[in-house]
């Protein structure tokens, strides 16, 4: 993969980055592509692939991977500062997060050499997208109850069983696939971790429709698919603990910019009230800059969250569970940003401008999707649980 | 003065904050004029102010953990407002009587010279000076003797704010405008500190009793309402604390930030922990006894004092004048 000459030195520092990062994007995002403009239209997938690998050619992913694996061998602070930028677009989230963010972590860790070589590049390069089969109809937040099942064959592994909610399974080349190799008495033990073509004979995938309207989930079935041994990622127990760790950080450190984005998005909506005379007098309204200032002040929480995570990763500080704060805040943040904005775009009507017409399908799309965001990556319950065992160390008996 | 406790200045801000531990609990329960010659003898008075002053000369950011402890602990005293003023009158004889607690002083966060009135001033009956908006941008720092102090005690009797009559006031001092700006921000940083310190005060001592509390013979932190309750305080206490920290730093491009929806995020998120911990404690909770409603009550006086909820509602008129 060519990378752009004008990617700047790492001794740079961050600030240049940003900079860099800020200018390239504005530079090359393809206009349609950008949320808050009149002329959007949903990107293809092929557009959102073309647009991701030119981010990377241009240094603007995979910067803290390994130079070896086709990373740029930076800093979390670089990292940050270009997710600053992206946030500061509108520009289409990620088709292959699970691969940047949870699956190339795990190799990097648990991964042979060889699969280091083959799968992070890759990942980078938009050649392969991934999905997470981590969850089942009756393994939710509880994975000790996982089902499905990994026998050895020979040199290969037989899977059957069924995992759901499975986002972007598809349109991915590969699933980071858990699986059990004893019982369900075995809980935690015995897990076994893969990455699975999604072309495998025996893989069947059902959409579900999601209360947006969109299929972005799916049911993914298992029936005698046949893997090789070169597909497992570690030995049983350990790519699952890999994962645990994996898990732990992508939590405080996934999507990084979603603060910013969701700063963006407020812009968004107050730009469209502007652009229109009815809806720019609920900005004189007390109670709407109110609001706007609440959300405002928890967006910015939000950064300090993150910004304070980077430090402490930065400096080789262990986070622990203060991922699930982290994760906690962004999703009850941006479901109180959606409330606003819903509430501000039912004022919107037929003879609103462009702008407002646009943000009131982008925000009724996003208040319905945002409450998925307390339930995926870990439920709100879930994060109190972790909070009060793990942070505040609470007995239970 | 001798600096008896404070460590040496190269070291980092977040070591100040177990330095002014013991002397903040020393302070607590001691009358004004004495507690401000333990905070003064640890330095904590002058931390920003001129080390010609009898300062330390550090920046905000070394205030900032000793605010918190401040709250933490609900030190009855003016310290924030102390130490600012202390730092903005650099050069002065009033500085150095400041930075040694040989004079107190307080600031009224409400009001100016041109309406004649201010308010908000914490702890003024036992201040001798308190800063006043001159109402032209800038500030005076006025005799509390030459004022009409007139006490509020609605939603504190025991530590009511002050309203200020400020015909014939004696001025012993004056802050340009440019300096007051700036004076101005740095309070908002470090009462979003106070309030942030206040929270996590009662964070601490509600997980403790509910870890030890035991009903139906187990502690209460095993019911999940609780335990989640509480999880949520924790939350609330970190968000505050991360926005806080993040106002001591600029941007990538040098931009400062602006600290009007920190403080109003810090004042509802401590108001929230608060409350709840008064819930969490039961009807303990609800005594004059246990001091958590000396928090409460703190926090709701400087809600009150920038105009309950006012501050975000003008945060966000700002970030709605700066969306083009």
């Amino acid at each position: 993969m060519d990378r752009s000459s004008a990617i700047p030195d790492a001794a740079a520092g961050p600030a240049v980055y940003r900079q860099y990062a800020r200018d390239w994007l504005r530079a090359n995002l393809p206009p349609h592509m950008r949320a808050d403009s009149v002329g959007y239209r949903t990107p293809t997938l092929d557009e959102c692939r073309d647009w991701e690998a030119a981010m990377y050619r241009a240094g603007l992913a995979g910067m803290t991977w390994p130079r070896a694996y086709g990373g740029l061998g930076l800093t979390l602070r670089e990292h940050l500062a270009v997710n600053k930028e992206i946030g500061a677009l509108a520009m289409p989230e990620s088709i292959s997060s699970i691969g940047k963010e949870l699956a190339g972590p795990i190799i990097q860790t648990v991964g042979t050499e060889e699969q280091k070589q083959f799968f992070l590049p890759r990942i980078l390069a938009m050649e392969h997208y991934w999905c997470q089969g981590f969850s089942e109809p009756d393994a939710g937040s509880d994975l000790a109850r996982l089902r499905t099942r990994a026998t050895p064959e020979g040199d290969q592994w037989r899977i059957d069983g069924q995992k759901i909610w499975t986002s972007g399974a598809a349109k991915a080349h590969y699933c980071l696939l858990l699986t059990r190799t004893g019982t369900v008495a075995d809980k935690h033990r015995g897990l076994l971790m893969f990455a699975v073509p999604m072309d495998t004979p025996g893989i069947r995938v059902v959409p579900i429709k999601s209360i947006d309207g969109k299929e972005s989930f799916a049911e993914v079935f298992f029936d005698h698919v046949q893997v090789p041994d070169s597909a497992r990622l570690g030995a049983p127990d350990e790519g699952w603990n890999a994962a645990i760790r994996v898990l732990g950080i992508e939590r405080a450190t996934n999507r990084m910019y979603r603060a910013w984005r969701f700063d963006t998005e407020l812009r968004q909506l107050v730009a469209a009230c502007k652009s229109d005379r009815p809806l720019s007098a609920l900005l004189q309204d007390g109670y709407y800059q109110r609001r706007f200032g609440e959300v405002l002040g928890e967006i910015d929480a939000l950064k300090g969250l993150v910004e304070r995570t980077v430090r402490q990763l930065t400096a080789g500080d262990a986070i622990g569970a203060r991922g699930s704060l982290t994760k906690l805040h962004w999703s009850e943040c941006h479901q109180a940003f959606a409330g606003l904005a819903l509430a501000v775009v039912s004022h919107v009507t037929p003879g609103s401008s462009a702008l407002a017409q646009r943000a009131k399908k982008a925000f009724t799309t996003a208040y319905l999707f945002s409450r998925a965001e307390t339930l995926y990556a870990g439920t709100t319950e879930i994060q109190l649980d972790i909070i009060a065992q793990r942070i505040l160390q609470l007995p239970k008996d | 003065m001798t600096v008896t406790t404070l460590p040496d200045t190269d070291l980092k801000p977040e070591e100040f904050a177990q330095a002014a531990v013991a002397p903040i609990a020393d302070a607590v329960g001691r009358p004004a004029r004495e507690a401000a010659k333990v905070l003064a003898d640890a330095g904590l008075l002058g931390v920003c102010a001129d080390e010609d002053d009898g300062g330390l000369g550090l920046g905000i950011a070394f205030a900032l953990p000793i605010a918190i402890e401040a709250g933490r602990q609900m030190l009855p005293l003016p310290l924030v407002e102390h130490l600012l003023v202390a730092k903005a009158l650099h050069g002065t004889p009033e500085a150095v009587a400041l930075c040694s607690g040989q004079r107190l002083a307080t600031w009224a966060l409400q009001g100016d010279f041109g309406s004649g009135i201010a308010g908000h001033a914490r702890h003024a009956a036992d201040c001798d000076w308190v800063l006043v908006a001159d109402g032209q941008g800038g500030a005076a720092l006025c005799e509390a003797a030459s004022l009409v102090l007139q006490p509020d005690e609605a939603l504190d009797p025991e530590y009511p704010q002050y309203w200020l009559r400020l015909e014939g006031a004696q001025v012993l001092a004056r802050i340009d405008a440019p300096t007051f700006t700036a004076l101005q921000r740095d309070l908002q940083v470090l009462l979003a500190g106070f309030v942030g310190g206040s929270a996590d005060g009662a964070l601490v001592r509600t997980a403790e009793y509910m870890a030890t509390r035991v009903q139906f013979g187990r502690p209460l932190s095993a019911k999940q309402a609780v335990r989640h309750m509480l999880s949520r305080m924790c939350l609330a206490r970190e968000t505050s604390d991360a926005s806080v920290h993040r106002l001591l730093e600029v941007d990538e491009f040098g931009a400062e930030r602006d600290t009007g929806a920190a403080l109003a995020h810090a004042i509802a998120q401590s108001a929230f922990v608060l409350e709840k911990a008064i819930h969490l404690h039961g009807g303990m909770g609800f005594t004059w006894e246990l001091p958590l409603h000396h928090g409460l009550r703190e926090v709701r006086k400087f809600d009150a004092a920038f105009g309950a909820g006012a501050l975000a509602r003008q945060a966000g008129q700002l970030f709605i004048a700066s969306v083009e």
